[in-house]
């Protein structure tokens, strides 16, 4: 089958049980998605398929065909980083960093549907994510900071594009 | 050849030219060890670790820089600077232990104790081995005299539910696993205590041969006479109290891969340990130090639970060895959850006594400790005889093992138990007084270490009770939240707060080497971790402000133990008071050969250059010379220093402090908490970075959340099974249930107990938290709660009790 993975397409021999998260992290070498739980309780794994956060855990591969998947490698536009990445860490909305891909994935997927999230939005969005060293509050600051950003800069693309 | 003259101790004092400007001329090395007095090399120096106080033998350093004071000019110390590996986190591109990949690695995992107590009759790995792509398996028999968790790695005899009986190693993590649930094993069972009632019962099955309570114990300590105080006494209080068995929970399981190269053996482990690991290691299989590589970079959190090698580090070589193939064993979430440590449970009954304006005459704790299979005895007791002045204290520890996995640190172990019982008794002894709880802790505050007879080097709690309740409006929010129920609604608020002591002094020994490369680059190298506390950042950001360095040029290197020189655990808070100054010290020597190279190269004396953000000026001219062209023109020329950890001050406490203020609202039909507002005052003299360190405060504040709301292993007291090992059922806080917090820290350098002035702080957040959510909880319900977590079952049964 074939697998879109940060707008890269790979040819895979995939077995049914296979996870996503399996796939991505030991055939594809994409180690930024984290194995925390293996069942769906902790977020760690969140990657994007067609913009929505799924987890990669409890994906099937095979069910992926045709839908374009996202993961941290993929956030960034080359070497400029995603404003979420850039708000993270002005913020310093992580500790160990273990579950800071997930929470960046599951962040964009928020402001993906709410663009302009209040503080209880980001709570309640973001609580499928956990965190042990409990960035939580900084990370609230920087999902909202990053959602001004991004408005910011497609204001600005607006003002651009009509100048 | 004479032996070399040494100084008696560390030359403390000051470096050429340090007093005037951070950045001027330096020269600590050889000369000042050259200085007149009596030969004395090694000494003796105690330095307290999770509440254990060692006497460490310590190379004293050469010289000692006076430390920096409370107004010292410095640039990047004390400054807001992102955390320097942040990039490679949210990129993605940290590599964590189950990152790694080897050529031809393969995966182990465990056959695990289906029962508490027992023996196993059949283990037959054949069905297992039989399966296309299982490569081979590891029995007792494979690693004698290796340990794990307190019993032979693979007994036969099981001692704990979950307790490892066999490894299998496959092509992938999931067929290991798979292969692991087709060994036949057979068990025979025999009777278990998993409960102290059940340990303690006449009768009991021996957990251990010599009997379910240590010798030597109950443990008991005292001063003054508590009999005495107590009847002489005007008030006397009494609660019981019961804490919950918490587990550590990090993101990232335990986890090491392992692999060798003739007879050198390299191991990557998400550690907070790397040569502890070494130790380890190298005893367990009867290897020399130097055949055994610890690394580690990045790993997801340990909070306690990663000092020591365990069954997965012992895993993974084992095998990698046998098959001659790398290996990486990483527990998955039961394991981790089952048999990977945890903070035990404690039942403790206190007494308070005092005089009618609230002078307390004696403390009495009697504590029972549901220790597990083994551990080492963390003391809920010490906090009792610590953080309040009273000249009579008593403290009796019972702790009991069971046929639970062992117990292992736990952030701030023991001291967080122990502070629920003082800290909430406190507010029933203010109650039964009518006084202010602030109030009743500021007139008994201690100023000094009684137990000892010590002063502290410095203690700033009065100002963490003054900043930290003008910041949370005690005295306002008191009043709204006692005026809010008189109304006599469903949801009811109260406030409460406490106090904190925590030994955070650190010590030798700790190491540092600091390279200056030939384009003005420098690497910081230290044996140490990074938790994610920060410890990259900080020990960059001391090596630039002494070495007159750019932050940007400073890189560091840690956790590899052939790269990095000796640096302890990330244990008891001391990394930054036993590392920093050690990193200060290689800095400056490494400046001080870098000047006296500039000043060759610009033909001065070296007493007339400083540098500054990588530039070295000489002070009445305008030449200058950038550390790159510096070490262009050297060459190849290394310049290289050293530093190490010098001794602690003598007879004198080290310790963090902190006051912390809770509000909550009670919804007295559900019995749901819900924490509106923390506020945390901490004093842990300098901060190097505050943002990091505020980081961390709110951290350990959101832990103590739900060790006060929701974390509580459950065992079924029949089966003698835990009943949630998972992160759904073992419920740790998550971004919904945190308040608004507060955490800051007061102004504060401690020139007593370091050159650089800090203090730790990894612990000192965690442990005040519950007491000042239970005590606002039973502000609001006008409820003395006594058991953790406040579940909403528990508050219902408390409302319910009250009526």
């Amino acid at each position: 089958m074939r697998l879109t993975v940060n707008a890269e397409a790979h040819d895979l021999a995939i077995q049914g049980h296979e996870t996503l998260l399996m796939v991505l992290r030991d055939r594809l070498q994409l180690t930024g998605t984290k194995l925390g739980c293996a069942r769906g309780e902790c977020g760690a794994c969140t990657v994007l398929v067609d913009g929505r956060g799924v987890y990669g855990c409890l994906t099937l591969a095979a069910g992926c065909e045709g839908q374009s998947i996202t993961t941290i490698e993929g956030m960034a536009s080359g070497e400029s980083l995603h404003p979420l990445q850039h708000a993270f860490i002005e913020h310093d909305a992580l500790q160990c960093g273990y579950c800071t891909p997930g929470q960046l994935m599951a962040a964009a997927a928020l402001l993906s549907r709410q663009p302009a999230p209040s503080a209880d939005d980001v709570r309640r969005g973001m609580s499928g994510n956990l965190c042990r060293c409990g960035t939580y509050p900084k990370i609230v600051r920087a999902v909202q900071a990053a959602g001004i950003a991004i408005r910011d800069r497609a204001a600005q693309g607006e003002v651009d594009a009509s100048a | 050849m004479p032996p070399r003259k040494r100084t008696v101790g560390p030359t403390r004092g000051k470096l050429p030219g340090h007093d005037t400007e951070p950045g001027s001329a330096a020269l600590p090395d050889a000369a000042a060890g050259e200085s007149a007095g009596p030969t004395k090399r090694f000494a003796s120096t105690k330095v307290e670790i999770e509440g254990r106080e060692e006497i460490k033998i310590v190379e004293l350093p050469d010289f000692e820089p006076a430390p920096w004071g409370q107004d010292e000019p410095l640039a990047i110390v004390g400054q807001r600077v992102a955390r320097m590996d942040a990039l490679e986190k949210v990129t993605g591109r940290a590599r964590y232990t189950a990152d790694l990949h080897r050529g031809a690695m393969l995966h182990a995992a465990f056959v695990r104790a289906p029962v508490p107590s027992g023996r196993v009759t059949q283990l037959d790995l054949e069905p297992a081995l039989a399966l296309p792509g299982v490569r081979g398996a590891l029995v007792a028999a494979d690693v004698p005299g290796v340990m794990h968790g307190g019993a032979p790695l693979f007994d036969p005899v099981i001692h704990w539910a979950g307790q490892p009986l066999a490894a299998l190693c496959a092509d992938t993590p999931e067929l290991a696993r798979r292969a692991c649930a087709v060994v036949v094993l057979e068990v025979q069972a025999s009777p278990h205590a998993v409960t102290v009632q059940a340990a303690l019962a006449p009768g009991a099955p021996a957990v251990r041969p010599s009997g379910n309570i240590p010798k030597g114990q109950p443990r008991i300590a005292q001063r003054g006479d508590v009999e005495a105080a107590r009847a002489g006494a005007h008030v006397v209080v009494t609660l019981d109290v019961r804490t919950p068995c918490a587990l550590h929970s990090a993101m990232e399981p335990h986890g090491a891969a392992a692999e060798w190269m003739g007879e050198d053996l390299s191991v990557w482990e998400s550690t907070q340990g790397i040569f502890q690991v070494r130790k380890d290691v190298a005893r367990s299989f009867k290897l020399p130090l130097n055949r055994v590589r610890v690394m580690k970079d990045y790993m997801g959190g340990g909070f306690g639970a990663k000092n020591y090698a365990g069954a997965h580090t012992y895993a993974a070589v084992a095998l990698a060895r046998k098959l001659g193939r790398p290996v990486r064993c990483i527990l998955d979430r039961d394991g981790e959850q089952t048999d990977a440590g945890n903070r035990a449970a404690t039942v403790q009954q206190v007494t308070l006594a005092a005089r009618g304006d609230g002078t307390l005459v004696s403390i009495e704790a009697d504590t029972t400790i549901a220790h597990g299979y083994s551990g080492w005895f963390a003391s809920p007791a010490k906090i009792y005889h610590e953080l309040y002045a009273c000249p009579n204290v008593r403290t009796r520890e019972t702790f009991v093992f069971l046929n639970t996995g062992a117990m292992d640190s736990f952030r701030a172990p023991g001291h967080v138990e122990g502070a629920f019982g003082l800290e909430r008794a406190m507010d029933v002894l203010a109650r039964r007084l009518g006084m202010d709880p602030l109030e009743l802790r500021r007139h008994n505050s201690a100023t000094r270490d009684q137990d000892k007879g010590r002063p502290y080097s410095a203690k700033h709690l009065d100002q963490c009770y003054s900043e930290g309740a003008a910041r949370f409006g005690w005295t306002h929010r008191r009043v709204e939240a006692a005026a809010s129920r008189t109304h006599g609604g469903r949801l009811r608020r109260g406030v409460g707060m406490s106090s904190q002591i925590w030994g955070a002094g650190g010590g030798p020994p700790a190491y540092a080497t600091v390279r200056v490369n030939p384009d003005g680059t420098i690497d910081v190298l230290t044996g140490t971790q990074d938790l994610g506390t920060g410890s990259r950042t900080i020990f960059a950001q001391i090596a630039a402000e002494s070495l007159g360095a750019r932050l940007a040029d400073v890189r560091t290197v840690l956790g590899d133990t052939e790269r990095t020189p000796y640096a302890g655990n990330s244990w008891g808070s001391i990394t930054t008071a036993s590392v920093g100054p050690a990193v200060r010290v290689a800095a400056l020597q490494a400046r001080a050969r870098l000047m006296e190279a500039a000043a060759e190269l610009l033909a001065v004396d070296a007493g007339r250059l400083t540098a500054n953000e990588s530039i070295v000026r000489v002070d009445d001219d305008e030449r200058t010379m950038t550390f790159a062209q510096i070490g262009k023109k050297l060459g190849d020329v290394m310049i290289i220093g050293q530093g190490s950890r010098g001794a602690n001050p003598p007879d004198t406490a080290i310790a963090a402090f902190a006051a912390q203020f809770a509000e909550v609202e009670v919804d007295t039909e559900t019995g749901h908490v819900r924490v509106l507002q923390i506020t945390s005052a901490h004093d842990s003299g300098r901060i190097v970075n505050p943002t990091l360190a505020e980081s961390q405060l709110e951290g350990g504040i959101i832990m103590g959340l739900g060790y006060a709301l929701f974390e509580e292993r459950v065992l079924d007291a029949q089966l003698g099974l835990p009943l949630n090992p998972t992160l759904h059922d073992y419920k740790i806080p998550t971004i919904a249930d945190v308040p608004a917090i507060d955490a800051f820290f007061v102004r504060s350098a401690d020139t007593v107990a370091n050159h650089i002035g800090a203090r730790g702080i990894a612990e000192a957040p965690i442990i005040p938290t519950a007491p000042a959510i239970a005590n606002a909880v039973s502000d609001a319900l006008g409820v003395e709660v006594g058991e953790i977590p406040l579940t909403p079952w528990r508050v219902l049964a408390a409302i319910d009790g009250s009526r």
